[in-house]
């Protein structure tokens, strides 16, 4: 709030708002920061602003078959000059850098020490269509469980890979 | 790809890769990029494509220890708790994923759990099958990243192990040993690895 004012009476002293407009904003601005002080005081003061997932970092015995499958099933991109023969970024959603995931399929270690294991990872299919995704899913020789709107199946190594609608998979109306 | 290519090319002007380093690299990517089309052409089907993660289930002894460190560090709120896990979106309830256009693509999230790995997908179906596959660590993406300040808040909240990752970003271990990344968009697909 003091930064807001500083910055306010600073265009008042260059002329860039008059004293009405200085006045009605600030007045306004303090209605607002009354209202929203007992949420603000409320809410974490530390920690990190969460934007979304960057990637998701995969390992199997053969990242070459996995690469393929996500991109051919499910139309991952492979990231041009990403390929090392070792690993291969698969890129969807936004563009990267802005807002976009991607799927880093590595041969490599698949044990691990932690106590706490990811065990699926479901993607949203826009422009769901029930007929369409279960007919596309047959034809790559899948054979998807779950419930309309809301599939799984499993990947050439086991891993369970869940598709669904913004509609039945949503944080927000579990 | 435009990107991509920017990239090196600024890599190239500032004297980071040759000449030679720049053509082969951009040729490569170029012979990738051809047979991806070719290959995606062949095969993908438009209605499988996926638009965005929508959420990772994580299982873990504790979910709601894990859960309430995730909302520590990450400023992620708790919705639609069960005797057994909860969701954190990444955002509020109107908001869209960043960079995102469409209105059917919700909000990523994690869904925290404590149940058996091999647990069935739902009500009535077989256990899972034991996986082949090991997803070893989430990278997520934070507003306004800088390394060395948020290695500061993350060891300010108590967080372990801090590290670096490559050059955007920041590893940790979450209360379960899980290795979890930060970035902002400078790690991406076009320059991770």
């Amino acid at each position: 709030m003091e930064r807001f004012i500083a910055d306010l009476v600073k265009d008042f002293e260059t002329g860039k708002v008059d004293r009405r407009q200085f006045c009605e904003t600030l007045a306004l601005a303090a209605t607002v920061y009354a209202a929203g002080e007992s949420a603000a005081n409320a809410a974490p003061a530390h920690g990190l602003t969460m934007l979304g997932i960057n990637h998701i970092s995969y390992n199997c015995p053969d990242y070459a078959k996995a690469r393929d499958w996500y991109s051919s099933v499910f139309g991952m991109e492979i990231t041009p000059g990403k390929d090392s023969g070792k690993r291969a970024n698969l890129m969807f959603g936004p563009e990267p850098g802005k807002g976009g995931n991607f799927v880093v399929a590595r041969t490599g270690e698949t044990t691990s020490n932690a106590k706490a294991t990811v065990d699926h990872v479901c993607y949203t299919i826009s422009n769901w269509d029930e007929a369409k995704v279960r007919a596309a899913l047959r034809a790559n020789g899948l054979n998807p469980t779950g419930r309309d709107g809301s599939l799984h199946v499993y990947d050439p190594f086991d891993y369970d890979m869940q598709i669904a609608s913004a509609v039945q998979e949503n944080a927000f109306r579990r | 790809m435009e990107g991509f290519i920017a990239t090196k090319l600024d890599d190239f002007a500032q004297g980071k890769i040759s000449r030679r380093r720049l053509i082969e690299t951009l040729t490569s990517a170029v012979a990738a990029l051809c047979a991806t089309e070719d290959a995606k052409a062949a095969s993908a089907d438009p209605a499988l494509k996926v638009a965005l993660v929508n959420h990772v289930s994580y299982t873990c002894p504790n979910f709601k220890e894990a859960a309430d460190w995730y909302s520590k560090v990450f400023n992620l709120d708790q919705v639609g708790a069960t005797a057994n896990d909860v969701a954190l979106p990444f955002g509020k309830k109107a908001e869209k994923p960043y960079g995102v256009t469409a209105n059917d693509v919700p909000l990523s999230h994690l869904i925290i759990r404590t149940r058996a790995v091999n647990a069935p997908a739902g009500a009535g179906q077989e256990p899972r099958r034991k996986s082949r596959a090991l997803v070893d660590h989430i990278g997520y993406t934070v507003a306004d990243f800088d390394r060395d300040k948020a290695r500061a808040e993350l060891i300010s909240l108590g967080v372990k192990n801090v590290r670096d990752g490559g050059l955007y970003s920041l590893h940790m271990l979450d209360p379960f040993g899980y290795d979890v990344q930060i970035s902002g968009f400078a790690n991406n697909a076009l320059t991770d690895g």
